[in-house]
């Protein structure tokens, strides 16, 4: 058996600089927001043979005076255009120009969101991710209602918070950091993928719980509720490791072989899930125990 | 002993039914192994999953809708003959399988298009645009904001005249800056010249300034001058002959006043009575002596009828003014109140010409305007390179996980692989029949709950492991498995269908795609793992393993003596 819980504190502080550094991270480089959220039009032109230079199409769109224009070349002989402006008429004018001096180019797509939609929708993943978390709050707090000794069942659900919280966290600051150095964007897929992770993760966190209810309910008198709580995190280790196993090998798949368009959603939903399985054995629980000490103290 | 007997009995029917639905969900999911009997395999293979645009390519519009003239009450319907009037107009277009609706959005109304398949994305934004917008308006007042708005402007107007003249008195270069400046067009290009002119050719304000004011040749008035065009900064330039005969030559710029009774769309107002009010339109020619003029004859439906005689019998003596996709088409005097629900418009069109207006009124006015405020369009061949990437992933994922479960689980791992094709089965079969759209994050949303799937599998079987371990039979320990697991199942997975109804809620197409199949995933995994996995372990599992706990995973000698 594991002693887990003696080891919270190693725990605590490995968790505390990853916290500390995603903190660092979001407010001096903060995240890369694509279209969903910053409002604006991405167009996508393949070109016939290679890619002209960036500065090249920048001048042949000169005249239309496009704010914050950005080109970025892709891969298979695309040129990812995009600029602030979303209106139908600005976008003909872009593809005018660019079919007038380069013959053989295509329009793979054209995208664009209006920044009031954008506005909102940003506001709308904000509140999604607080409802989640304070739905699931709520729902084990309500499912752990029968344990109320020797810690409340609302800790519980509390705890879980907490977890769930660090796991988001730390997410959003590996896609900042990615942000910085590679520009990878965040969008609604992204908002996806913390909700699912924080479904996810609380799935896992429950499975310890319920087993530390299940030997609370059963167990001897003679045992501290931290030998519950890390027999209870030995017996579900194997069963914690294998279910995240299986995730993580079909996140792999969509990861490698599942296209542009969803990889980094992958990523997200990869690095979510390997943190929040960490969190649920290592942090969720030891918060219980944590708590308990505070309250003996006292 | 009879109760041993019809348990037995119902555990063989219960096996029966989960080899049938294996075979029905296989069968309809992968209906090509059918082919052999062509009348079966055509009647199966004919159900399709609905693919998502990204995955077929096509257009998806957002629209706004500009409900601010519609009375609150009539909102809904107005919206609903929008959407009604944009799906007519699709199909006469030919799109396989467009989707319409309407969405509320905080205060906002947004009328939704998906366009899948399509190749001439402006051309269908065209057609959807194209839809025209019939108003029929009353004389009245311009509303305050109207007036305030008017003031604004030219409050604006007069402050850039200020300025102008400042610079004007400064030294600048008066035809440059009239050029620039001036909303004056007839004398705009020539530097604000007006060539010589008598006394009375002007307005009564600029001819005073000319005449009256003494000044002399170069001068700039030092003021500006109000007229009812707006303010002007006027230079005297030269004058020539005497009394009556006194000519003066002058340059101005103009910073033109505006009016709201200058334009057509103020002074009329909404009456209420719209296109959607329209039961048809016909071409056809004026009656009277001779061939009379092309026009438009419009019929209403009972309630335009009601509403069109109302707004005669108001308006008799005024003008009634008819507006086609906001231009003033006609604004003809009512004689007499009409009440059988007939007008016609007129306004110098060509025969052909009111053909197609008639053509496009009975497709469907708009009955509220429409902004573009969202697209997003995918290449077809660009979506079906994501399909086909998907589904690799998805095999590969679903045969990485099988791997795993024997791997760990053995003969355990061996029925859950099973229980796990059957779900996979199962869930293309639930896409086929509920008609869901399948999008590219669906796809990824039913990859990831193959995962999740066995997790329900991977509790038991821990479980079962456990309770092998401490003494139990492999069959004893298989029920505890499954009974003990449940809460952590349960619990779990409410909290898992808890966030994928929120994602489903927020609304967006990705994320609504994707918390959907995860929604459904969770719920029907929880069937197979549980309700499917057991019967067959139960229906497969017999004394013939207690000697074999190596088939479950276990080395013997972890097992503790039984003392059951």
């Amino acid at each position: 058996m594991f002693n887990i819980i003696g080891k919270a504190k190693y725990a605590y502080i490995f968790s505390g600089i990853l916290v500390f550094a995603s903190i660092l991270s979001l407010s001096f480089w903060g995240l890369k927001y694509d279209i969903d959220f910053t409002g604006g039009t991405l167009m996508k032109v393949g070109f016939a043979d290679s890619v002209p230079s960036n500065q090249e199409i920048s001048e042949t769109l000169q005249h239309l005076n496009l704010g914050s224009l950005i080109i970025q070349a892709s891969d298979g002989n695309i040129a990812l255009i995009r600029y602030s402006a979303d209106d139908d008429k600005t976008n003909d004018d872009v593809w005018n120009a660019i079919r007038e001096k380069y013959s053989g180019a295509t329009q793979q797509s054209v995208d664009f969101i209006n920044s009031t939609v954008s506005k909102e929708l940003k506001s709308k993943s904000l509140q999604a991710i607080a409802l989640a978390i304070a739905m699931i709050m709520a729902y084990i707090a309500w499912a752990f209602r029968k344990v109320s000794r020797p810690v409340e069942s609302w800790k519980y659900g509390l705890g879980a918070a907490i977890a769930l919280a660090h796991d988001i966290l730390i997410t959003t600051g590996v896609f900042s950091v990615l942000g910085h150095f590679y520009g990878v964007e965040i969008g609604i897929p992204f908002i996806a993928a913390l909700l699912t992770i924080l479904g996810f993760s609380v799935h896992d966190t429950i499975v310890v719980y319920d087993r530390t209810r299940e030997n609370l309910l059963r167990g001897s008198n003679k045992e501290g509720f931290s030998d519950v709580v890390n027999r209870s995190l030995n017996e579900t280790l194997v069963r914690s490791i294998n279910t995240s196993l299986t995730v993580v090998i079909t996140l792999l798949a969509i990861y490698l072989f599942g296209g542009l368009s969803i990889k980094y959603f992958a990523l997200a939903l990869l690095i979510g899930v390997i943190i929040g399985t960490y969190s649920s054995i290592f942090i969720a629980s030891a918060l219980l125990v944590t708590s308990y000490n505070l309250m003996v103290k006292k | 002993m009879p109760t041993m007997t019809s348990a037995k009995k119902k555990l063989q029917l219960q096996f029966a039914g989960t080899v049938l639905l294996a075979v029905f969900a296989g069968l309809f999911s992968y209906p090509e192994v059918l082919k052999f009997a062509p009348p079966a395999y055509n009647a199966i293979s004919r159900l399709k999953i609905n693919l998502g645009l990204d995955l077929q390519g096509g257009i998806h519009l957002e629209y706004k809708a500009d409900i601010s003239n519609i009375d609150s009450s009539h909102v809904d319907e107005a919206l609903q003959g929008a959407q009604d009037v944009i799906e007519r107009r699709i199909n006469a277009f030919g799109v396989g399988e467009p989707l319409v609706q309407t969405a509320k959005s905080g205060n906002e109304h947004r009328v939704i298009v998906e366009l899948p398949g399509i190749k001439d994305i402006e051309q269908a934004k065209e057609k959807i645009k194209d839809a025209p917008l019939l108003e029929f308006k009353e004389e009245g007042e311009p509303d305050q904001s109207t007036k305030d708005m008017f003031d604004q402007i030219n409050k604006q107007a007069k402050e850039k005249a200020q300025k102008v003249l400042e610079e004007v008195k400064n030294g600048g270069d008066f035809s440059q800056l009239a050029k620039d400046n001036s909303e004056d067009p007839g004398s705009k290009e020539n530097g604000g010249d007006l060539d010589f002119a008598k006394k009375g050719q002007f307005v009564s304000e600029f001819d005073e300034v000319l005449f009256e004011k003494g000044l002399k040749s170069g001068e700039i008035y030092p003021e500006l001058v109000e007229t009812q065009f707006g303010w002007h900064i006027i230079k005297f330039i030269e004058s020539r002959g005497e009394g009556d005969e006194r000519e003066v030559h002058a340059a101005h710029i103009l910073f033109a006043k505006h009016d709201p009774y200058q334009y057509e769309q103020f002074i009329y107002k909404d009456t209420g009575l719209s296109g959607k009010n329209l039961k048809f339109a016909t071409a056809q020619y004026s009656q009277g002596q001779g061939l009379g003029e092309p026009e438009v004859a419009l019929q209403f439906d009972d309630e335009g009828t009601k509403l069109f005689a109302e707004l005669t019998k108001k308006n008799l003596g005024k003008q009634i003014a008819i507006f086609l996709d906001g231009e003033l088409q006609i604004a003809p005097v009512v004689q007499s109140e009409i009440t059988n629900g007939q007008a016609v418009i007129t306004g110098n069109y060509t025969f052909q010409e009111a053909k197609e207006i008639a053509e496009r009124l009975n497709q469907g006015a708009l009955p509220v305007p429409l902004t573009l405020v969202s697209q997003q369009s995918v290449e077809a061949s660009l979506g079906i390179e994501s399909l086909q990437k998907s589904l690799i992933a998805g095999v590969v994922g679903l045969a990485a996980v099988t791997v795993f479960m024997i791997i760990f689980y053995r003969f355990l791992g061996f029925v859950a692989s099973i229980s796990l094709l059957i779900y996979t089965a199962l869930m293309i079969t639930i896409f086929k029949f509920s008609g869901i759209t399948l999008t590219l994050s669906g796809i990824a949303g039913f990859i990831l709950s193959i995962g999740m799937a066995v997790d329900a599998n991977i509790l038991i079987f821990e479980r079962t492991k456990e309770e092998i371990k401490r003494g139990r039979t492999v069959q004893n320990a298989i029920e505890e498995g499954f009974k003990r697991a449940w809460t952590s199942i349960r619990d779990g997975n409410v909290s898992s269908m808890l966030t994928a109804g929120i994602l489903y809620f927020m609304g967006t197409g990705f994320v609504k795609g994707f918390a959907a199949s995860l929604f459904i995933g969770v719920a029907v995994s929880m069937f197979t793992a549980i309700v499917i996995t057991r019967t067959m372990l139960r229906f497969l599992v017999s004394d013939w393993i207690h000697e074999r706990v190596w088939i479950v995973g276990i080395r013997k000698k972890d097992v503790k003596i039984s003392n059951t």
